[in-house]
């Protein structure tokens, strides 16, 4: 019988504890790298707007002349353009989640429509912007409207809202449904009294999630022609708008000829990313409220 | 309950967007309307300006988007506050199209409009006008630190830009220009083929010789002027704005035309300047459809020209004469 060569073990000990420490290090760098960058970025950004981001700045008018210029147009356009997104994608995500779930039977058509739907969350959102300008903006001859580019944009995060309603539907618990049959209801009356009730809060986070991202998107814009100046506030859906990152976008770039834009640019990077960090975190909030209430 | 209300949200949606379709016809007719009241409002208060609505539509060239921004806003903020004139710079070819396709009132370009453009705009029924702005001085900018450049003949500057001139290979040293410069590798940058700039720079300057291989043609003029202001070794050319706004990054060539060099500068720019040679009319066409349909537009186009002296300056262009600037004025009031 043969013992273990306890000095053989003790002479690899101190490599594989070594070994063991750098694994750890690794992963621990690469789990802070982001952080390190989002850091970088903001302290960036935040100390560029101070001096410039001021109440002025939200509530005045855009202008060329920096020392004036505000993005209340800007602000007003991404909430416009949110009151489209809203109820469109709300509607069209949650029936599409609805039948998918509920109604539709496993065929091959179901899979179609399921494989299309992950497909299009990975299109570029250049293409949707393309789209938006061939069918909104020119086929129905919206122009470069707020309704236009909401709906451009409702369907570029309609995907997210549908997948997120799914799974908060198929999580809903087969004895509820069960038991709404049970006592005599229809399917329509079980989803309306019992699965959508019970689904809501993921359906929600889904929702915010999907307008957060509407909100920072830039690429859709740019294609279906947002004017670089356009002073008036917009205050309808018919109006023609600019919003905070198209805002963004033409001042970094113009900021060739007018250095200060560079600063503007930041200030409204900060109330950007403000308004989507507290989208986000109110998301976070409605999922931990409501989860696992049954 | 608070189903039927999303059911009945969708269904109003869906309306609206329908009715969309067609939207376009009957609001520009609801503007007209307004705008004969107001007009009528005033010619009773004998006032002097008859107050506007509606908006006016520009695209085109970036590098005159500086000087029309600035006109738009002084107009908005001076003389109609309900106007709302929205100026793009998809460039001046992209902003054509869309001048062609009748989705704008004023298409700026830093170059002469082209003959199958105005065939387009011919099959689409449109009947235009081509205005000169300002003028625009070609700028050829080095890195600050590059002492030996500074001052060029007009035929080192062109040379140096066309294939094969200097180099067959178009590795072109410095000393292949003058022996005394350092032997180091020249590079090149520019504005790219959507640019009117590059089209200027290669049909009039080059005379539409080559330009040498491996220049680094850039769509956005802030990467341009970081890329030439990062390199000791650089030259590039773009409008003499985009200069003058960064002229503490970047140096510039004075060039020499055969009475000793001169720099770029607002009045060497000018007509009958000493940079002449290397300037260019800047320009907006404007749509007569447009400016007899809507008197927003035509108010407008004269304002343009109005301030454009006062303003060019400011953008980094030098101002027309003022007797071609009224003549213009003259020629879009007659149309009716």
């Amino acid at each position: 019988m043969q013992y273990m060569d306890l000095d053989a073990v003790q002479s690899r000990m101190t490599k594989r504890i070594f070994f063991n420490r750098l694994s750890k290090m690794l992963f621990l760098a690469s789990a802070f790298f982001g952080l390190i960058v989002l850091a970088v970025l903001l302290y960036d950004v935040v100390s560029d707007s101070i001096g410039w981001l001021s109440i002025d700045f939200l509530t005045s008018l855009l202008s060329t002349n920096p020392d004036i210029a505000g993005i209340r147009g800007a602000i007003l356009g991404t909430v416009w353009l949110m009151v489209i997104v809203g109820p469109v994608t709300m509607i069209l995500g949650v029936c599409t989640a609805i039948y998918l779930e509920e109604y539709a039977r496993p065929s091959k058509f179901t899979t179609f429509i399921q494989t299309n739907i992950s497909n299009l969350a990975g299109v570029p959102s250049i293409v949707f912007g393309l789209l938006g300008l061939t069918v909104f903006v020119r086929l129905f001859g919206l122009g470069s409207i707020v309704l236009a580019g909401g709906l451009t944009m409702s369907l570029l995060v309609l995907p997210i809202v549908v997948v997120a309603s799914q799974e908060s539907i198929r999580a809903v618990p087969a004895h509820l449904r069960e038991a709404s049959f049970g006592m005599g209801a229809t399917k329509w009356q079980t989803i309306k009294n019992v699965v959508l009730p019970v689904a809501l809060p993921g359906i929600f986070t889904g929702m915010i999630l999907a307008i957060s991202r509407a909100i920072g998107e830039t690429a859709p814009l740019v294609a279906i022609g947002i004017p670089a100046l356009i002073i008036p506030a917009p205050s309808g859906i018919f109006d023609r708008f600019t919003a905070l990152p198209m805002q963004i976008y033409y001042w970094t770039i113009d900021s060739v000829m007018v250095q200060e834009y560079a600063y503007l640019a930041a200030a409204t990077i900060v109330v950007l990313l403000l308004i989507l960090f507290t989208l986000n975190s109110i998301a976070i909030l409605i999922r931990n409220k409501f989860d696992r209430r049954y | 309950m608070k189903k039927l209300k999303l059911s009945l949200m969708l269904t109003g949606l869906l309306a609206v967007a329908s009715a969309c379709g067609g939207n376009e016809s009957s609001e520009a007719g609801g503007n007209n309307n307004d705008n004969e009241s107001n007009g009528g409002n005033n010619n009773a208060g004998n006032s002097e300006t008859e107050e506007l609505s509606g908006s006016v539509q520009i695209d085109g060239s970036g590098t005159v988007y500086p000087l029309l921004s600035r006109i738009a806003e002084e107009y908005m903020v001076n003389e109609q506050q309900g106007v709302s004139v929205e100026v793009s710079r998809a460039g001046t070819s992209a902003g054509m199209q869309r001048f062609i396709n009748g989705e704008t009132d004023l298409s700026n370009a830093s170059r002469t409009i082209k003959e199958e453009e105005l065939q387009g705009l011919e099959e689409n029924g449109i009947e235009t006008q081509e205005f000169k702005v300002a003028l625009d001085g070609m700028t050829i900018v080095i890195h600050p630190d590059n002492d030996w450049a500074t001052e060029m003949t007009e035929e080192e500057v062109t040379d140096l830009f066309i294939s094969g001139k200097y180099a067959d290979d178009d590795n072109v040293l410095w000393s292949d220009v003058r022996d005394d410069w350092p032997d180091e590798e020249v590079n090149f940058y520019g504005p790219n083929e959507n640019h009117g700039t590059y089209e200027f720079f290669v049909e009039v300057l080059l005379d539409e010789q080559d330009l040498v291989d491996g220049i680094n043609l850039q769509q956005d003029y802030s990467t341009l002027v970081e890329l030439v202001s990062d390199d000791e070794n650089s030259i590039g050319f773009f409008g003499f704005g985009y200069y003058i706004n960064n002229d503490d990054k970047l140096g510039v060539v004075s060039v020499d035309f055969g009475d000793g060099p001169v720099a770029p500068s607002l009045d060497t720019i000018a007509e009958d300047g000493d940079y002449a040679p290397f300037t260019r009319p800047v320009f907006t066409n404007l749509s007569i459809d447009a400016a007899k349909e809507k008197p927003e537009v035509k108010d407008f186009a004269k304002y343009i020209f109005e301030v454009a002296d006062d303003l060019a300056g400011e953008t980094g262009f030098a101002p027309l004469p003022e007797e071609e600037l009224n003549s213009y004025i003259e020629e879009i009031d007659e149309i009716e």
